[in-house]
């Protein structure tokens, strides 16, 4: 018990000092696990691949360029539907947060669209845009945009209206308000959509590329399917993890210490 | 310093959820001189803040007047500096920048704004706490900020809402008596609004006493200062 308990706090040392090799550490058993599964021949090679099956495939799609190519795509349809999503769902959630008059005519709007879902989308999306990036982005934006507005409205409302009066007796303009007060007062929460937003993102986009796509990471794993390759398939998704990981370590995370966290306004994790 | 002057106040909430009407403030008039330290002091629910949040500009009056100088109040301006009981310091911004908010305001560049922030933060004796974050500070290190950051922006008038409520005792009293130093070097206009009848003694030249929306009796407090 007490080697144990020692184990696990030089662990938690070790862990400290190389935050890299801590954040892979926990997939070494989950390897280990695949490994030894694929290893012991339960199931066809060309079902099952192991991880060495993966890295070669790795290997050759990206010194065909295959992968670099599909991934900038990937990346590139993500960062435009979630730009356009946050620059027309931060403003349309602080209009909603602010005006109780635009709530209550918005709400119901905002919930039965909602409702509707992105994929349900994409038959008429495809007579409208056909098979191309309007299709992708219109996907992507509307599964962004339902998360961030509703999350920045929210933001809004809590922010006590004391800061505001506060503000306002110091002499702030109404532009001031929204940029001093509103804005940073709604952060934590924008961050929450954008978080959700992203993840929905990132899934509406791999299935928008699964079924229009001619190019992408989803692309691939269908491509993948037709030529009967699992290898292939297994690659996309370990790609899809780590770059949800990326995004979320060093880019999302980050924000979150410096603003929220830091200010006292959400507890750390 | 500029005067205050309530004249026939009047306020009805009225409750749209419920359908009532509730008379919060009665015909309530009172002339603050200027440099003058007034305390309102009634039990809670008395109208209190009702009083305060309509000179503050933060409500409109039902009826009546609010006179800052010669000015009629119309909404919330810097001529009215407003401390409030939850210290309501903007959690994004430093101590510092806190404190110089009003002058951001006003447009004065950013150096300029940080030595007199800096001043009036060596003046609540906070000078060591400039770069960090309120929620980084004691309740009672909170209020001093909210205080200076109030002075810092020069206002004509100072209204307190109970300011020291929300800490606890001994902190109470170290801040009544930092308070009383700096209103004796600055004079300001002050309606100070409490429940605690002791506090009001302690600091005001003239205590209102309210009930149910309207002035029970006012009684000028002549014991000399300092007071202990
Ligand atoms: N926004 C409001 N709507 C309806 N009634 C209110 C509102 N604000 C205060 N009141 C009522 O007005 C009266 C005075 O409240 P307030 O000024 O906050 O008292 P105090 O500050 O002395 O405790 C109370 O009866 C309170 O319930
Ligand atoms: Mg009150």
């Amino acid at each position: 018990m007490n080697a144990i308990l020692e184990a696990l706090d030089r662990y938690a040392h070790w862990a400290a000092r190389w935050p890299v090799l801590a954040a892979l550490a926990p997939f070494v058993p989950v390897v280990a696990l695949w490994w030894g599964v694929a290893a012991a021949g339960v199931f066809p090679r060309a079902f099952f691949p192991a991880p060495p099956d993966v890295l070669q495939s790795f290997l050759t799609l990206t010194y065909k360029g295959i992968l670099p190519a599909y991934l900038e795509d990937s990346i590139g349809r993500l960062a435009a539907g979630v730009s356009v999503g946050i620059l027309l769902g931060i403003p349309l959630g602080i209009l909603v947060g602010l005006s109780g008059v635009a709530r209550k005519a918005l709400w119901p709007v905002l919930l039965f669209f909602q409702a509707i879902g992105d994929i349900a989308w994409l038959p008429l999306l495809l007579i409208w845009f056909g098979f191309g990036l309007g299709t992708m982005t219109f996907v992507i934006v509307y599964t962004v945009i339902f998360p961030v507005v509703i999350n920045t409205a929210l933001g809004v409302r809590s922010i006590p209206p004391e800061l505001v009066r506060a503000a306002q007796s110091l002499g702030a303009p109404r532009w001031r308000i929204l940029t001093d007060v509103i804005l940073p007062g709604a952060l934590p929460n924008i961050m929450t959509g954008l978080r959700n937003g992203l993840g929905y993102g990132w899934r509406a986009l791999i299935a928008a590329e699964i079924i229009v796509g001619t190019s992408g990471i989803g692309f691939l794993m269908f491509d993948a399917r037709r030529a009967g390759s699992a290898v292939e398939i297994v690659l996309g998704m370990i790609v899809l993890g780590l770059l949800w990981y990326i995004v979320d370590a060093w880019i999302l995370a980050p924000i979150e210490r410096a603003t929220g966290q830091r200010w006292g306004l959400v507890t750390r994790a | 310093m500029k005067s205050l002057t309530l004249r026939n106040l009047h306020k009805t909430y009225f409750d749209p959820a419920v359908g009532t009407r509730v008379t919060a403030i009665q015909d309530v008039s009172l002339e603050i001189g200027p440099g003058e330290f007034v305390a309102v002091v009634g039990p809670a629910g008395c109208g209190k803040s009702t009083i305060l949040n309509m000179v503050a500009g933060f409500l409109p009056a039902t009826r009546g007047d609010i006179i800052v100088g010669d000015r009629p109040v119309k909404g919330p301006g810097r001529d009215r500096g407003v401390v409030f009981q939850n210290f309501a310091l903007l959690p994004w911004k430093t101590v510092i920048d806190n404190v110089g908010f009003g002058l951001k305001m006003r447009g004065i560049a950013k150096p300029e704004r940080d030595r007199i922030a800096m001043e009036f933060l060596e003046l609540a004796g906070l000078s060591h706490a400039a770069e960090r974050y309120p929620n980084e500070l004691s309740g009672g290190m909170q209020q001093r900020a909210g205080v200076v950051r109030a002075l810092a922006n020069e206002p004509d008038v100072l209204l307190m809402d109970e300011p020291f409520a929300s800490v606890d005792a001994q902190t109470r009293m170290t801040l009544q008596e930092e308070l009383m130093r700096i209103w004796g070097e600055r004079r300001h206009t002050v309606l100070f609004i409490t429940h605690d009848v002791g506090e009001a003694v302690f600091l005001a030249d003239r205590v209102v006493v309210l009930s149910k929306g309207h002035v029970l009796r006012e009684i000028p407090i002549t014991i000399p200062r300092p007071r202990g």
